[in-house]
């Protein structure tokens, strides 16, 4: 990514207002993902300044700043008191701790990457998004429509919600990008989420009302699984292999939260 | 642009691009420990000292690195020595090209981890590559200076 200026607005109206001005501008988040695309930008908005880097725990939710580091998420203290610690887990084997400590939670949202493992993880948690022109939505309206965007993500707020939870993800190498990944929760109901198909994550419709209906099918959720959802080839894997894995995960993941 | 960046406790002034990143800064203000690898994040090689806590210097623009403290292992000093010792007892120095950058996590993995295990040695250590893939001796070397058995 090449870009000509770099801006770093003191409050977050002014940001907006630059963001709305100039349709080639960026909003940047750790500047990671978005450093290796081939796109061209007149101006970067670094949002640095906005205090946007927090988690902060309410009565019944958890805020998250956008510009909160991976690596603070993951080894939060009050993050892992809710879930069945499933945010650390989908993020401990992300390429390595020093990237973890660059990249920020809004801009692994914000960029919508078909790989993203925190969005497979967030997707079975009641997540919301927090923007600064249109408010708020969920994070599954955010992923399945593109043409939310030009806006800044502020914060994510989390439900605390008790229960289990399990992330399982396939990677041809220990800290690669995952080939597949999967998050179950059963707070009130069972969840479930299929990512790096290679497109972004889906939440399972079909396979979730068939477990909820009888806890006792996995193996037949974990086989409509691979029905459900649509699977590509990209270098990492085919699509058959990925259909095979996905069904694989999901009944481990299952197995593990109804144990 | 003109920055002004907090390096190994020396403040140093330059003309950067909007778009450069910490990595070839630091390169051109003579900081050569800190090393060009894969330039996408992926290898480690990079990895510099923010606030105390290791980062890839490739994916840090120069300009947002100002106001924060910067340390590359020229800055550690007598504390690189310790674990560069270690690491050459177990005759695990190699080619040296990712050794920098293995010595700068090392040193943030000591100030970080309160009660290290091999496991938790691994995966704080799981991003920095070394392209001799000689593991084991660096590994030998450093859970001795953790003092992890």
């Amino acid at each position: 990514m090449r870009f000509e200026k770099l801006v770093k607005p003191g409050d977050l109206e002014l940001a907006g207002q630059i963001l709305k001005d100039d349709p080639y501008s960026v909003i940047l988040g750790g500047y990671t993902f978005l450093r290796i695309s081939d796109k061209k930008y007149s101006t970067a908005i670094d949002l640095s300044d906005l205090s946007l880097d927090y988690i902060k725990d309410n009565k019944t939710q958890i805020e998250i700043g956008s510009y909160t580091t991976l690596r603070e998420i993951e080894t939060s203290s009050t993050i892992n008191r809710y879930w069945g610690n499933l945010l650390p887990r989908s993020l401990e084997n992300l390429v390595g701790i020093q990237f973890r400590n660059n990249a920020t939670i809004g801009g692994a949202i914000c960029c919508r990457l078909g790989f993203s493992e925190i969005i497979t993880a967030l997707l079975v948690l009641d997540c919301e998004l927090v923007f600064k022109e249109i408010g708020t939505v969920s994070l599954l309206d955010y992923i399945s429509n593109r043409n939310i965007k030009h806006d800044i993500l502020k914060k994510i707020i989390l439900q605390k919600r008790e229960g289990k939870s399990s992330y399982q993800a396939m990677r041809n190498s220990s800290t690669d990008l995952p080939i597949l990944s999967v998050a179950v929760s059963d707070f009130d109901k069972i969840s479930i989420a299929v990512g790096a198909r290679p497109a972004i994550a889906g939440l399972s419709e079909k396979a979730s009302r068939l477990i909820n209906s009888d806890r006792s099918k996995i193996a037949e959720t974990a086989e409509l699984i691979a029905e459900e959802f649509n699977f590509g080839n990209d270098l990492r894997s085919s699509s058959e292999y990925r259909k095979k894995i996905a069904s694989v995960l999901v009944k481990h993941a299952l197995t593990e939260v109804l144990s | 642009m003109k920055i002004t960046l907090k390096i190994n406790n020396q403040v140093y002034t330059t003309h950067i691009d909007a778009d450069e990143s910490l990595l070839d800064t630091l390169r051109k203000l003579g900081f050569k420990s800190v090393k060009k690898g894969c330039d996408t994040g992926t290898c480690g090689v990079c990895t510099v000292l923010k606030n105390g806590k290791p980062v890839l210097s490739c994916q840090i623009l120069a300009a947002r690195a100002e106001g924060h403290d910067i340390t590359t292992v020229e800055g550690l000093g007598e504390k690189a020595d310790e674990i560069v010792d270690a690491i050459v007892s177990e005759g695990a120095d190699q080619c040296g090209y990712c050794g920098p950058s293995l010595v700068v996590t090392t040193y943030a993995m000591k100030q970080e981890l309160k009660d290290p295990t091999i496991e938790k040695i691994n995966q704080y250590l799981s991003g920095n590559l070394c392209r001799c893939s000689g593991y084991e001796g660096q590994l030998r070397g450093i859970k001795k200076y953790m003092g992890v058995k």
